[in-house]
């Protein structure tokens, strides 16, 4: 597909992820620029967008954080441009400080502020409703039912930023983000507008004798959405049979459409896109009925704002939400089948599937063959060992979370972006034993810097290992400021982090390369003594890029893998390799092991701990 | 028509999403409104990993839930007697023969005790997907290989043909001739062995 999978011209139908949809409709709306950090499941959004970002000529870059994502965004708009900017839903909280004032502000240039939420935690920490952010900010949330939905009303949601002069919602989940389905383009519009800074301090510059009025201007705007939205086009209502009313919000809509199939009924229907404010004149029309079943997803959000909508009408419906849909995880259209069928008095069995029938070893994500986070965190471990320790084990977000799984455990917490620094301190402060912070580079450049310069400051006694892969790996390889290159892979320049570490006045920073265990050992050993000596931070940076990244470039430049394999008569079956290394390359065969050629990615790291020497290039002889 | 559900289960690395997008564009040329759900992140390092293909004359919702699915496509022992339960009692399975277990288990059970239980809950068919992908030209097309093993199975709605025509739009050259012949490889061995099943 040439010119990624955004690319194309008005009529040209495609099977789109929704996160490739929102970024069509964002190209077609004619934007500016789109900015980011990565985290799933929003990362495609700008991903595509970096795709076509040359030939629809506009800005895209990957941010270090989601505060600076979405700050960058609004000086965007400030310039009176439109701008995308893409997170996931805890990426929120980080961005929620600038957010929150952008509610009064408002904005001149569209901008659209994409959540991907994760109802079901799929990968993340929690499964917040960040529609909830929509009504603590008063920034109006919109949520796509499908996914050319979500191209058309991510386009058309510009317009509308525009005419109310604020930022506005646009909310995804992980089902939406994550599924295909077909859109048909449209035209892509390149506004002639000249960029041009729209000079307003009073409007801007959030000082105290403003604020109180844009306050109350905000609530204005608020209640003026609060009416217009009753005939925006993606909220609608259809005529049914019976008095029962189903709402559908947002992505689960999906579900009932499917449910009703399923159940062969066909109740009066409200399908709500725009979340919050829940438009009047819905909520009228919702209330001339006397039983109410809201469908949303995680929590009672739609549902109650009905329920103060009926309250301030002096209406008592009986509202169904709820009681009938979880509200932990993510609904399907069984679950939903089953609480339609129950409010709508109609019989439904859901399907049984048949038995597994055997019990099955649970299958974690592992470490990559080739990883240089194992061959750290084995180097950290025999470190802890040597210097006679047992710390706690600091953890934070990215692929080397995974080293909270056997045989590793080293994860006694993961908590947020940055957290292994700053809850670590907390603990150091009065732990016997010592502190080791695991962070990776990208989260380290994110919010780790913070944390580090007050553990200089403060005088903390703890460890930091900085687990550098050179790129954001978890999400898909995006760069980030210690890559040295953009998201089209120009060349950029190089943010050190031994160079940051020691200009935040940390005196013990060693560099070592994480395929090198005995340096890496040897390297950490001395931090731990240094730390519990001089009750001072240490940093350690165990660098080795990504081996998938290093694989792909091996092929393209033809370049041979030289995997390894075991000398059999050698092996004496200790298990180093397999039990404690956890290679996913290396298996058991009988009393010795053997390595998986497919799977070796060459890195030597087994050859090296090998106790017996029995670990050799394939090709080579013992 | 109600919709159809074909789940796809593997181990992250083995190409289960290149799958899922290819069938979802398949059914999509032959007039079907379809949905491809798929789980990223962190699933794809080594997990274990489950896509979605649903379609229907209505759009269908992402979503498998248990009892419904038509047609489990397996491309690993263990992961596909894990998502049986998404199968209808009716459905069928189509399993790679083929047991990877996960690095540092436990307890593994062995590869005849899985094809025992997978063959006891559903009607199923094993195929040994490795050796034709590597007669293909590349044990990487072992995906495409039960892809076209997929098409051979009467409860899904897609020709041989449709599936390869997205891969010849997807993939050129020498990538597109191997996964082309895993397909009609893959496709051969399912009907030779649906038929020897229909007879046994």
């Amino acid at each position: 597909m040439a010119g990624g999978s955004i690319s194309g011209e008005a009529g040209t139908r495609r099977l789109l992820l929704g996160n490739e949809a929102i970024a069509r409709g964002a190209v077609e709306a004619g934007i500016s620029a789109a900015t980011a950090y990565p985290g799933t499941p929003s990362t495609e959004i700008v991903e595509a967008l970096a795709e076509v970002a040359e030939e629809y000529g506009f800005y895209v870059e990957w941010s270090t954080n989601e505060k600076v994502a979405l700050e960058v965004a609004i000086g965007v708009s400030m310039m009176g441009l439109r701008a995308l900017t893409a997170m996931k839903h805890v990426g929120l909280n980080v961005a929620s400080d600038p957010l929150m004032s952008l509610g009064y502000t408002g904005v001149v240039g569209g901008l659209v502020i994409v959540t991907a939420d994760d109802p079901n935690a799929h990968s993340s920490q929690n499964e917040q409703d960040n529609r909830i952010y929509g009504m603590h900010a008063y920034i109006p949330v919109f949520e796509p039912s499908g996914v050319q939905e979500a191209k058309d009303m991510a386009r058309e949601l510009f317009d509308l930023s525009e005419k109310y002069s604020t930022a506005v919602l646009l909310r995804t989940t992980t089902r939406l983000s994550h599924s295909r389905g077909e859109v048909v383009f449209g035209e892509v519009s390149r506004p002639s507008r000249e960029a041009r800074f729209h000079r307003d301090p009073e409007r801007w510059a959030l000082l105290p004798p403003y604020n109180l009025r844009k306050h109350r201007e905000t609530l204005e705007r608020i209640e003026r959405l609060r009416g217009d939205l009753s005939s925006w086009r993606f909220n609608w209502f259809a005529e049914g049979d019976g008095d029962t009313l189903v709402v559908s919000a947002g992505a689960a809509h999906m579900y009932v459409a499917e449910a009703l199939e399923t159940l062969g009924v066909k109740p009066p229907l409200l399908k709500v896109s725009s979340v919050y404010p829940f438009p009047r004149g819905l909520a009228e029309k919702a209330l001339e009925f006397e039983r109410i079943v809201v469908v949303e997803e995680l929590e009672p959000v739609v549902e109650h704002q009905l329920r103060v909508a009926a309250s301030e009408a002096g209406k008592t419906p009986k509202i169904f939400g709820k009681e009938l849909f979880p509200r932990v995880g993510e609904l399907n259209a069984q679950l939903v089948a089953s609480g339609l069928a129950r409010a709508l008095g109609v019989k439904y069995e859901p399907p049984q599937g048949p038995p597994a029938g055997v019990e099955l070893p649970p299958r974690p994500p592992t470490l990559c063959p080739g990883c240089g986070h194992r061959a750290a965190y084995y180097a950290v471990k025999l470190a802890a060992m040597r210097a006679r320790s047992n710390p706690v084990w600091a953890n934070d977000i990215g692929c080397y979370t995974l080293g909270f799984y056997p045989p590793f455990r080293m994860a006694d917490f993961t908590w947020s972006m940055g957290s292994a620094l700053g809850i670590g301190m907390g603990i150091s402060r009065f732990s016997k034993e010592p502190v080791v912070a695991f962070i990776g580079d990208s989260t380290f450049f994110h919010a780790g810097v913070p944390g580090l310069i007050n553990a200089v400051y403060n005088r903390y006694p703890i460890v930091v290992v900085v687990m550098d892969n050179e790129v954001t790996a978890m999400t898909g390889h995006q760069p980030h400021p210690g890559s040295g290159f953009g998201p089209l892979g120009e060349p950029r320049p190089r943010v050190s982090i031994e160079g940051l570490a020691k200009a935040c006045g940390v005196e013990f920073v060693e560099v070592v390369p994480a395929y090198d265990v005995w340096r890496a050992r040897d390297a950490t050993e001395r931090a731990i003594r240094y730390v519990r000596e001089k009750g001072l931070p240490a940093v350690v940076v165990a660098r080795q890029r990504c081996a998938l990244v290093e694989l792909r470039e091996k092929r393209r430049r033809g370049e041979k893998v030289t995997v390894y394999r075991v000398v059999e008569e050698k092996c004496i079956g200790c298990g180093v390799c397999v039990d404690r290394f956890a290679c996913p390359a290396i298996v058991r065969e009988g009393r010795v092991v053997k390595i998986l050629p497919e799977l070796c990615a060459g890195c030597g790291v087994c050859a090296t701990i090998c106790p017996a020497k029995a670990i050799v290039p394939a090709g080579e002889s013992a | 028509m109600r919709p159809r559900s074909i789940v796809i289960a593997g181990v992250g690395g083995q190409g289960l999403l290149t799958m899922g997008s290819l069938l979802g564009e398949a059914l999509l040329r032959q007039g079907y409104k379809v949905s491809v759900g798929e789980v990223h992140g962190l699933s794809q390092r080594g997990g274990s990993v489950v896509v979605f293909v649903r379609y229907a004359e209505y759009q269908p919702s992402p979503v498998v839930a248990p009892g419904e699915g038509d047609l489990l496509v397996g491309l690993e022992l263990i992961e596909a007697a894990r998502r049986l339960p998404l199968l209808s009692r009716s459905g069928l399975a189509v399993v790679n023969d083929f047991l990877l277990p996960p690095p540092a288990a436990q307890r593994v059970p062995s590869r005849e005790e899985l094809v025992a239980s997978i063959g006891k809950a559903v009607r199923s068919v094993f195929i040994e997907a490795l050796p034709l992908a590597e007669k293909a030209g590349s044990p990487v097309a072992v995906n495409m290989v039960m892809l076209g093993a997929l098409a051979a199975c009467r409860s899904v709605d897609v020709s041989l043909e449709s599936l390869k025509s997205v891969v010849s739009a997807r993939f050129r050259g020498a990538v597109g001739a191997i996964n082309l012949r895993a397909l009609e490889l893959g496709y051969e061995e399912a009907l030779k062995k649906l038929g020897e099943e229909a007879q046994g």
